[in-house]
């Protein structure tokens, strides 16, 4: 905590390429602000704070109940790669993940398709009432906590514990999306639309071939965040399904967790085979996540 | 409207109007209604069974929130809920402006580090929660090894008095990254010009950062605020997968909902009333909204200052 305070008068001086009179510290403290190596030693503290819990998680993943018995924290000795096959089996993963690809890839694209088709005439204002309808965008971030009458709404639509009905109430949680896609849209020049209705392309045609491709990057980031949420939901789920074999990953780990609660190898490899897919994805869409991030910022 | 009417350039507006309305429909219905429904729900005693009939009971369920049978619940819940959203905002505000300040210096593969950092956001809470219930296992998890080497130990999440810190802990650990990329945007923004300038002044390290890094951080510092205690007044998925739904000492407003709502424990539907569980979310909702507008006044105020 110390050093991370001191690294912040080192950054200071680094950006300024000069070294003006250090306040206070001993030597240990001008280690930090000085040297790189100190800047790398930082780091390395702060990596290691993220990356051991995970590595943490793999090592037990390959313990045996009795491996993990008589040596529960250091470095495994006989992996125990059944832990993975029996996890995915006796955990029902197959489906469940199949179940949260569903939930997400759907909930997502309802989400983006609103965020389109309302961001956009609202930033053009080709719909009345541009201030009211940016105040609703606003609005939905700051909605009060609604469990009981999301349930009691699907309960009397008859789409209790249906994949229908969970789709649709995590479609609509589509949160920063519209906001952030009119902010997007109005950075388009209004000229394009003008050029392209002169030329007599309709509205539809307009804005599912021109300004989808266009707006790519930002429709991605708006499907992105809304997937991560969608795919890390559990609270929801729990209350609005009741069937396991419709439930998705959060709730499968959970009530794996519930069940296996002190086999710590199986539960551990469980967790990985949830987290794995998660890591491959964020290598290669982090981009997006980062761009969003800063763009709900801006917005 | 205020605004003029903006020109219109394809022949018909009725596409428009069909798709707007289409989403607008589906945002209203599943979206919009359940949360003004709330308010409504919270005036009946409406169950968690259908038909059952629904009265209108005015205040009870209010007055049942500060009545004494409750009160020490509720109160219980809601300092968790500040205590939990306060920490967990300044301490992960200040981690995170360290880690920015250090990544933002000139070293190799800071986006690798900031990858790194951010990556708790994509795992999620029951990956996250799972994989510090471990690393927390009293019987021989890493912290109870270390805390082994001194001859004590502890239960840690199953420990009253340490469950709630803990939980916080891994909430910072889970969001910190959010926070220092929105820092590292607002370091990359500030010219360079003003620490050379400072410099020529005779500025000491510290009071280029008081007076030169902070105030140019103020709308990112303003946008870390806001974020965090939104969404930590919010938060219970991380409360609910760490030490359970009904444990008092991490016991949140928003997760006392889906246990008077949802029972936490089946088996008991009838008995919760779901009515007084709405009335809950609204005093949540409130709360957030008094803190929300508190901290917005406060900090513009801060930014105009400085």
């Amino acid at each position: 905590m110390i050093d991370l305070h001191t690294a912040d008068d080192r950054a200071v001086r680094d950006t300024s390429g000069s070294y003006g009179p250090v306040r206070t510290g001993g030597r240990v403290a001008l280690f930090f602000r000085r040297s790189k190596l100190g800047s790398y030693t930082l780091v390395a503290i702060v990596t290691i704070i993220f990356l051991f819990p995970m590595l943490y998680l793999f090592n037990t993943a390959l313990k045996s109940n009795a491996e993990f018995a008589a040596n529960p924290v250091g470095l495994v000795q006989h992996p125990h790669w059944e832990n993975f096959v029996n996890a995915w089996q006796q955990g029902n993963f197959k489906d469940i993940i199949l179940n949260s690809v569903l939930y997400t890839i759907a909930g997502a694209s309802i989400g983006t398709f609103i965020a389109l088709v309302m961001g956009f005439p609202v930033a053009r204002g080709y719909i009345r009432g541009r201030k009211l309808w940016n105040a609703l965008f606003v609005l939905v971030l700051f909605l009060p906590n609604a469990l009981v009458t999301q349930f009691q709404l699907l309960l009397r639509l008859n789409l209790y514990d249906s994949r229908l009905g969970y789709i649709l109430m995590v479609g609509v949680g589509v949160g920063i999306g519209p906001l952030l896609f009119s902010g997007f849209a109005s950075s388009i020049p209004r000229e394009l639309d003008e050029a392209a209705a002169s030329d007599g392309v309709g509205y539809w045609r307009y804005l599912f071939t021109f300004i989808v491709p266009l707006a790519k990057p930002a429709l991605a980031t708006v499907f992105i965040l809304q997937a991560v949420w969608i795919w890390n939901e559990i609270i929801l789920a729990t209350v609005l399904l009741a069937d396991p074999s419709k439930f998705p990953v959060t709730v499968g780990l959970y009530a794996f967790k519930g069940t296996y609660s002190n086999q710590w190898g199986l539960l551990a490899a469980a967790t990985f085979i949830v987290a794995a897919p998660l890591i491959v994805g964020y290598v290669f869409l982090q981009r997006f996540l980062v761009n969003g991030v800063l763009g709900a910022v801006k917005g | 409207m205020a605004n003029p009417s903006p020109t219109f350039p394809f022949p018909r507006r009725a596409p428009v109007r069909i798709t707007f309305g289409l989403a607008l429909g589906i945002l209203t219905l599943f979206g919009l209604v359940p949360a003004v429904a709330v308010l409504v729900v919270s005036f009946t005693d409406l169950r968690g069974l259908p038909y059952i009939p629904v009265h209108w009971i005015g205040f009870e369920n209010f007055i049942e929130f500060f009545s004494p049978a409750h009160w020490s619940d509720n109160l219980n819940a809601l300092v968790n809920t500040l205590i939990f959203a306060g920490a967990s905002t300044i301490i992960q505000i200040v981690f995170a402006l360290g880690i920015a300040i250090l990544l933002n210096r000139k070293l190799r593969g800071t986006s690798i580090y900031r990858s790194i950092v951010f990556m708790p956001t994509v795992l999620g809470v029951t990956v996250i929660g799972l994989i510090w219930s471990l690393m927390f296992n009293p019987s021989g998890g890493p912290a109870a090894e270390i805390l082994g080497w001194f001859g004590k130990s502890s239960a840690f999440l199953g420990d009253p008095n340490l469950a709630l810190a803990l939980v916080t802990g891994v909430q910072i650990w889970a969001i910190v990254g959010v926070s220092v990329i929105i820092f590292l945007s607002g370091l990359q923004a500030i010219p360079h010009e003003l620490y050379e300038v400072s410099s020529i002044d005779g500025a000491s390290s510290w009071s280029q950062f008081r007076f030169v890094t902070m105030p140019m951080l103020s709308p990112a510092m303003t946008a870390n605020v806001l974020l965090g205690v939104v969404n930590a007044l919010q938060s219970y998925q991380l409360t609910y997968v760490l030490t359970g739904p009904s444990n008092r000492a991490t016991q949140v407003l928003s997760l006392l909902v889906y246990v008077q709502g949802f029972g936490g424990k089946s088996g008991t539907t009838l008995s919760q009333s779901q009515g007084y569980a709405a009335a809950i979310s609204m005093v949540q909702f409130v709360l957030v909204g008094v803190i929300t507008f508190l901290a917005l006044w406060y900090l513009r105020k801060r930014e105009v200052r400085l």
